[in-house]
């Protein structure tokens, strides 16, 4: 009833060939958007801007990121955070080199060197599969971090050996740094996010995206048909590790505000791998599911207790909190080990034959 | 409809009554880490601290006769979760307390927008001296730098430090390389040499390859910042590679009881220096025990109780109470705004007459803070360990901030033109 796609007929391949051909789809697509763009910045408060909203997305455009790499062209990657971290020390001296530059364009830009790194790293990845391949990228998330420690031109030589984001305007209106308001840096996330959201499910479905496909199915089937397994492989490296870049420089210009390199270390990977795979290798929407469960969940549960009054020690609240987020993370993954969004999927089909299953 | 207006009304009366109900107390939260990797360390010191408070709470009625609301945020010492609090906190927090050296770096720029005091006793960043600059931010009463500076003095003391070599075993992070621009300059000018060895994140309970270096290049003394699992995989590495304990000198934060307890008697004559000192027979520790242990409201034990974190974390809570009183005293009101606390923590005076008043004696320095020197310049005392808790060996050092406070005001100075525009105070004129 609510969803039936009986009678949306189609009459022009353009029509056909749309983001989403189904009417409800495309519905609930704008609500999420007017929510996203309208509502949420009206009513937000800045705890939520600060450790709801921004954060989700940003974790969910990383996931985005290591989906290409590893859920459209099956090359598992473990140097996650090491790629970020590339995107966000770029980020910093092109800010601290050329403080002229428009922020927005810095962080756009910052994605490139990490895409640069991501393809070098990539490399191996024509030689070497599966298990082998992670341990390669494994080998990049330490060779970076400790890069990122080493290398003081990076930190402009700080004592601390910490980058600090200075504030930095765009036409009088503060985006970065201490200065800026979170609506504003919320603005600026969003639009990037949605920006590279579109961008990737584009490329998803058309050419880049089969010989991704093909290439993750099977690589010699895939090389066999003619493509070429080298450009399929290190463009997937270069597209993945341009968005985890630019993921990485929001990450700290737009949220964190200053940044040691151990937060690139290899925790920071393994949690945004496991957004993408609670969320479902292959899919865009279920990164964005990922990094709800996996990030706003604990925060949303932490504030519980104190709102129903109930006097707990804030320890013993993060120790529980640990246990049900883990609890609620194999309880997801044994009902539908394909992930949130294979859940969504289901969902939906059943809601299109409802309420007349057959 | 009309049970809903009432019900309205009821809610709104309600609202306004715990509104004014929590108007009426003193909210500090303190962003502790009672779980994840460096618990160990942050649960004697958190305990001290919330200790302090309830004896208060329970003895005076709180302070100026309004009750501290001394709440917990639990962090686990990360950075992400500590910024999570900072936002949770501060619509009603006077004080914020950020415990990591990761999380006032982040929290720091904030405060000097949101205008609350930060109260980093004894970490935190050590330019933080420079109160115009850092107008909120806290770091009484003694910074890394006196520290280091303390250390060296302590060495002179016993013999001239020409063409000595001094191993300096640091976390590689910036909390352990803080000092070392202080050491860089006075090795220049006392003519030893100075031998940094970081020890990373990851290899702090595995220290052979450093300490391996340490044999090889043989120094005379070796000083350690070291944090967490870094102390006592040092120590024991010390011990197991014989190098004479008393050549061993730390920072406070590596004078942590339980560290010292795995070697117990070979760890004897290792040094640390501190700013405060367990003192059983002071007046607040027989306070505390009726008021707080006996009551039952301490999540303590005695042992940690006797141990150097937990009496500090008591000296770090009183700082501030004191810091509060003064502000009440000032503001003419015991409700008192972030800015009031702001004008209280500059205007300490610890004599020691207010250091027995508030019976506190000999577990504190006395110190005096004021609108351009937030630090306060405590100084300290060496301790040792003398095979089963820690003594003091020497008398109260006094760091002699003059031959770095250009270093100072040089630091402050690029910290506040890196993140311009920063407000800094111009009404202090000292």
């Amino acid at each position: 009833m609510l969803y039936r796609t009986a009678g949306q007929f189609k009459t022009s391949y353009k029509a056909d060939q749309a983001l989403f051909p189904v009417r409800q789809d495309a519905i609930l697509l704008m609500i999420i958007l007017a929510f996203a763009w309208v509502i949420f910045p009206l009513t937000a408060s800045e705890f939520a801007f600060q450790t709801l909203l921004i954060p989700i997305m940003i974790y969910a455009l990383a996931a985005l990121g290591l989906n290409i790499l590893t859920g459209y062209a099956g090359q598992l990657s473990l140097g996650t955070a090491a790629f970020m971290g590339v995107g966000a020390y770029a980020c910093y001296k092109m800010v601290t080199l050329m403080p002229w530059m428009n922020p927005i364009l810095a962080i756009l830009l910052s994605g490139v060197f990490s895409a640069g790194v991501g393809v070098a790293f990539g490399i191996p990845s024509l030689r070497i599969k599966g298990f082998y391949l992670a341990i390669a990228t494994l080998a990049a998330q330490f060779f970076l971090v400790w890069l990122f420690e080493k290398w003081a031109w990076l930190y402009n030589y700080n004592a601390s050996g910490a980058i600090q984001v200075p504030n930095l305007e765009i036409f009088g209106l503060y985006v970065a740094g201490p200065q800026a308001s979170s609506v504003t840096q919320y603005f600026v996330v969003l639009g990037i996010v949605t920006l590279l959201t579109l961008l990737c499910i584009n490329l998803t479905r058309g050419n880049l995206g089969r010989t991704w496909k093909a290439t993750r199915d099977m690589d010699i089937a895939a090389e066999l048909i003619g493509i070429n397994l080298m450009k399929s492989k290190l463009t997937a490296f270069a597209v993945s590790s341009y968005i985890v870049g630019v993921a990485g420089a929001l990450f700290v210009f737009m949220w964190r505000g200053a940044a040691e390199p151990n937060l690139f270390d290899i925790p920071l990977s393994f949690r945004i791998l496991f957004i993408a795979i609670i969320g479902g290798l292959g899919s865009i929407l279920g990164n964005y599911l990922g990094a709800i469960l996996i990030v706003g969940l604990p925060v949303v549960l932490g504030t519980v207790p104190a709102a129903l009054g109930i006097p707990v020690s804030s320890a013993m609240i993060e120790h529980l909190n640990i246990m049900i987020v883990g609890s609620l993370i194999i309880f997801f993954l044994i009902i539908e080990p394909h992930g949130l969004a294979r859940l969504w999927a289901l969902i939906r089909e059943k809601l299109i034959l409802w309420p007349f299953p057959h | 409809m009309k049970h809903f207006s009432k019900l309205a009304i009821a809610t709104v009366v309600a609202g306004i009554t715990a509104g004014s109900a929590m108007a009426q107390e003193l909210y500090t939260p303190n962003l502790s880490y009672r779980t994840g990797p460096f618990a160990a360390t942050g649960i004697p010191l958190m305990n001290g601290q919330a200790d302090y408070m309830a004896m208060l709470n329970a003895r005076d009625g709180g302070i100026g006769g309004i009750k501290v609301n001394f709440e917990e945020c639990e962090t686990g010492y990360s950075t992400e979760k500590g910024a999570e609090c900072y936002e949770k906190t501060k619509d009603r927090a006077i004080v914020t307390q950020p415990w990591s050296t990761g999380i006032t770096l982040q929290v720091l720029p904030k405060t000097n927008i949101d205008e609350i005091p930060i109260l980093a006793p004894g970490y935190g960043f050590s330019p933080m001296m420079d109160g115009k600059t850092f107008q909120w931010a806290f770091n009484t009463p003694a910074g890394y730098w006196d520290a280091a500076d303390m250390i060296v003095q302590y060495l002179e003391g016993m013999e001239s430090l020409e063409g000595k070599k001094i191993a300096f075993l640091h976390l590689d992070h910036p909390y352990g390389k803080e000092p070392i621009p202080l050491f860089e300059q006075m090795a220049e000018e006392k003519g030893f040499e100075l031998v940094p060895i970081p020890v990373g994140l990851k290899e702090m309970q595995n220290q052979s390859a450093q300490w391996l270096q340490i044999r090889r290049e043989r120094p005379d003394y070796v000083v350690m910042w070291g944090w967490g699992a870094m102390n006592a995989g040092a120590i024991t590495e010390a011990v197991k590679t014989k190098f004479p304990m008393e050549n061993m000198i730390g920072v406070w934060w590596a004078s942590h009881d339980a560290d010292l307890r795995i070697v117990g008697e070979d760890g004897k004559g290792y040094k640390a220096i501190s700013w405060s000192f367990p003192n059983p027979d002071a007046p607040v520790m027989a306070d505390l025990k009726t008021h707080v242990v006996d009551t039952g409201m301490t999540q303590s034990n005695p042992e940690e109780m006797s141990g150097v974190f937990y009496n500090r974390g008591l000296i770090i809570s009183a700082i501030l109470a004191e810091g509060i009183r003064v502000a009440q005293e000032h503001a003419g009101k015991p409700d008192i705004s972030p800015s009031d606390l702001r004008w209280g923590l500059e205007n300490i005076d610890m004599t020691p007459e207010r250091i027995s008043e508030l019976g506190l004696d000999g577990m504190v320095p006395p110190f005096k803070t004021t609108c351009a020197d937030h630090t306060g310049g405590s100084g300290g005392w060496m301790l040792e360990w003398d095979g089963a808790k820690f003594v003091q060996v020497s008398d109260h050092l006094v760091p002699n901030t003059e031959a770095y406070a250009a270093l100072v005001s040089e630091k402050a100075k690029e910290y506040a033109e890196a993140n311009a525009p920063w407000p800094v105070n111009e009404t202090c004129e000292m």
